[in-house]
């Protein structure tokens, strides 16, 4: 950090009011040039609304919003906003144009100007280079539909940079990363802080990084700020847990051998490809760990979402291989997706529908609603999702939220089998431990648990066995609970930790 | 999580957070209340210029010439929900009407002719519903060629000539009463509204219309039968179009070639005033048809205060754009937080 500091943002006293709920009682929040920033809260704790106010996506009531250029002189808002990107998780990237195009359309805003493609080609590799030279060289003609997450992400912080951003933030930038993309991103963010004075808001869920990363860090906790911008390393994890509000992270957890005695005894539920057998008892917690060609693949499979005829398995009374996902929730098989925006939420559904739509197929209902509702809320008010009425739309809830709908969905239904893509992004510490236990208890009443996360913590918490995919997608071993470490993980799925 | 860890979450959690257990009617039907009170607003100015336009015997006519608009917004909403679109319901009504019309002409009753009828919408439908789900073409495409496949059928069937009604009888399916003191086209209108109403609120077949709707991909993976789902969209739009052709010939006694040529986008206006988005995964049978209602008033109106009827599209464009609007504005409020 700098000795005499310039601010490039300055949020004084911020309140915003939707209806009759406060979401923002009073925030402050001030980002200094080339520092990196975290920016923590629990779900629904206001940093969206906070984040869409600053950029101009909403409107504030009543505070101070104040921008600086890199001289310190005062900015107009509106042009102040504009130094303002965010990096969502969903990139916002035109996938049908190329690499080059996408980085330089943001200069051609008027949309009269003349296209020089000459000079938007070298404009696009100056800005690319500027990140990653052999990137640049290699990639400016390619279809960002092409791109892997990690590209993309670099070509929307070459595209912020090349239109004159000052402050980049990043909305939990590492949720679909491997590790040693997470390690090159944390380079790129920390040179471009030093080099070029960018400042970086970094909105993450898990500790480690925010550790690893994150210079200052400000918390905020139901509207207010609890924690303005004071030095990471100066503050406790128990400290940033409980200012978060989430004290609840701290309850013991069940061990894995507690779990191992509820168990159920039963028929194992075998899956098998080429010179490899996975047998999973009632109540078996799998993690499965690597890049997303090998699990995908797998739980593919295992759901009915692809047919292919890599895997197979035997489950009284299952086929080798279903035919679809409708087949595999009638017979037990339930999936919980990772893709939460695309295929997951039914986003002009009521709560209710989001929530009811795994049981209604699993039980086969013909008629909505009744019983239901309780039910519903019950599922709710377990997960402590605040929402005023079952029938809102799933989009005036907060993405973490929403995670917690989709997860309810298979939450409580007698199912032999859940498979889960990255149940706990976007969610709260203090709703992980949550999750985990519910996750446990769904096992110790019998379900096998399949679980795939980029997070190897949550694998070493939460699993008894791990499966890892090396990059190619081929099985890169099988590791047992007592033998597993992140070190382990990372060797075997190739990945730097 | 078992009924007993619920039980235990619950206590274990804070206070229990209300949340509103019943859907409120107002909330659910905001935009349809909005067009009903737009249709009496422009039925009471209309009647201001013509006084004769708010008689009984007005209204009568209105419900006459709107029933088969009625029905077959019914039916393209079906699909409209599913993120699909039916560009062939005009021509389907109109090879229908041709169809049953021939099939008197060569002796059949009127209850043959029009099961004869019918059967166009199912084969339509069921090749819509086939090429969009089984093939995976996109509804537009599918549904333009049987437009112009069924369209070019209903002149080949005649070869282009106007055909009347052989059985004396038939106009009993229109203007006669199943049930004392209401005639057949309002019954229909009633039912059909009705059942397609609790079928997509109540019925979980129904709700699965919208899920589909509003993303294919999510309803795939939650095991929801996506293709299932669509082909009975299309065919229960086709078959809607078709008994709408069937009700229109029953009332003018005539099948035209060209009968139905104008009502495709009349009903899919009638769709989209409704509050339906053809992006798909909105819509109630509500709202279709009070859009359909809202035309037919709109038509009525022009016709009778005398405006030259060539202003009648100017007239439900505006339309369109206003109830567009206010669903926008009313929507916008719904997405708090």
């Amino acid at each position: 950090m700098h000795d005499r500091q310039t601010f490039v943002v300055t949020v004084r006293g911020l309140t915003k009011s939707y209806g009759a709920t406060a979401v923002l009682k009073g925030v402050d929040f001030s980002v200094a040039r080339g520092e990196i920033h975290a920016l923590l809260g629990g779900n629904g704790a206001g940093k969206s609304t906070m984040i869409r106010i600053i950029t101009g996506s909403a409107a504030k009531d009543g505070g101070e919003i104040e921008f600086r250029d890199a001289g310190g002189n005062a900015r107009p808002e509106a042009e102040g906003r504009r130094t303002v990107t965010v990096v969502h998780q969903e990139l916002a990237l035109l996938p049908h144009l190329t690499v080059a195009e996408n980085i330089v359309l943001p200069r051609y805003s008027s949309g009269l100007s003349v296209f020089h493609r000459k000079r938007s080609v070298r404009q696009a590799y100056e800005a690319l280079a500027i990140i990653d030279r052999d990137f640049a060289a290699s990639s400016l003609h390619r279809l960002v539909g092409d791109l892997s997450l990690h590209e993309g992400q670099m070509v929307e912080i070459a595209r912020a940079l090349s239109s004159g951003a000052q402050l980049i933030l990043l909305d939990e930038p590492t949720a679909n990363l491997t590790a040693a993309e997470t390690e090159r991103l944390f380079s790129l963010l920390r040179r471009l802080a030093r080099e070029n004075g960018l400042s970086v808001v970094f909105v993450s869920h898990r500790m480690k990084e925010i550790r690893q990363i994150a210079d200052v860090c400000t918390i905020i906790r139901d509207g207010r700020t609890v924690v303005d911008r004071v030095a990471t390393s100066s503050l406790s994890d128990t400290t940033i847990v409980e200012k978060m509000g989430q004290l609840a992270a701290h309850a013991p957890t069940g061990s894995v051998s507690g779990v191992r005695q509820a168990v159920p005894v039963g028929e194992a539920l075998t899956i098998r490809e080429e010179g490899l057998e996975i047998a999973l008892p009632p109540g078996a917690i799998l993690g499965i760990a690597g890049a997303p060609a090998g699990p995908e693949s797998l739980i593919s499979a295992l759901v009915g979402a692809a047919q292919s005829k890599r895997w197979s398995v035997s489950f009284s009374g299952w086929p080798q291989r279903f035919s679809s996902p409708h087949q595999a929730a009638t017979l037990g098989a339930g999936f919980i997706t990772g893709d939460r925006s695309q295929k997951g939420v039914l986003r002009s559904l009521p709560i209710i529908d989001n929530v009811m739509a795994s049981r209604r197929v699993a039980r086969g209902s013909r008629l909505a609603g009744g019983r239901e509702n309780v039910e519903c809320i019950d599922l709710l008010q377990a997960l402590k999702v605040k929402a005023a009425s079952l029938w809102d739309l799933p989009d005036t809830l907060s993405g973490g939220t929403q995670q917690k709908l989709l997860l309810a969905r298979w939450l409580g239904v007698p199912s032999r089998l859940l498979v889960l893509e990255e149940p706990t992004r976007g969610v709260d510490i203090g709703t992980k431990k949550e999750i985990y236990q519910l996750i446990r208890d769904m096992a110790s009443s019998g379900t096998i648990i399949v679980w795939w996360s980029t997070e190897n913590a949550e694998l070493l918490e939460v699993c008894d066995r791990v499966v890892a995919f090396d990059t190619e997608g081929r099985c890169a071993g099988i590791i047992d609970h007592e033998e597993l470490s992140e070190d382990r993980l990372a060797e075997l799925t190739g990945m730097a930790a | 999580m078992t009924e007993a860890s619920t039980q235990q979450a619950l206590r274990n959690g804070s206070a229990p957070l209300p949340i509103r257990q019943r859907e409120s009617v107002i909330g659910a039907y905001r935009t349809e209340i909005a067009i009903a009170i737009a249709i009496v607003l422009l039925a009471l100015a209309v009647g201001s210029q013509v006084p004769q336009a708010l008689s009984w015997g007005n209204f009568a006519n209105i419900t006459q010439a709107g029933a088969p608009l009625m029905i077959m917004s019914l039916g393209v909403l079906l699909v409209v929900i599913t993120g699909g679109i039916d560009l062939s319901v005009g021509s389907v009504f109109s090879l229908t009407g041709m169809v049953t019309a021939q099939a008197m002409a060569h002796g059949f009753g009127g209850v043959g002719a029009s099961l004869i009828g019918l059967g166009v919408g199912l084969v339509f439908g069921s090749i819509n519903g086939f090429l969009v789900t089984i093939a995976g073409l996109a509804p537009f495409v599918v549904t333009l060629i049987t437009f112009a496949v069924a369209g070019s059928l209903a002149f080949i069937v005649t070869n282009g000539r106007s055909m009347p009604i052989g059985d004396p009888d038939f106009w009993l399916l229109n203007s006669g009463s199943l049930v004392p003191g209401m005639p057949n086209y309002i019954l229909f209108c009633v039912v059909l509204l009705v059942a397609i109403e609790i079928f997509l609120k109540k019925m979980v077949a129904g709700r699965w219309f919208y899920a589909v709707g509003s993303s294919s991909a999510a309803a795939f993976l939650l095991g929801i039968p996506v293709k299932r789902t669509k082909f009975l969209a299309y065919v229960a739009s086709s078959l809607l179009a078709s008994f709408s052709g069937l009700l229109t010939i029953s009332y003018i006694l005539n099948a035209e070639s060209t009968a139905g040529s104008s009502l495709m986008l009349q009903a899919i206006a009638a769709v989209v005033i409704g509050g339906a988005s053809l992006l798909g995964g909105t819509g109630t049978a509500v709202g279709a048809a009070l859009g359909a209602l809202m035309i037919t008033v709109i038509q009525n109106g022009v016709n009778l205060i005398g405006i030259n009827s060539f202003w009648q599209g100017s007239v439900t464009g505006v339309a369109i754009l206003i109830a567009v609007l206010i669903d926008r504005f009313s929507k916008s409020r719904r997405r708090a937080a």
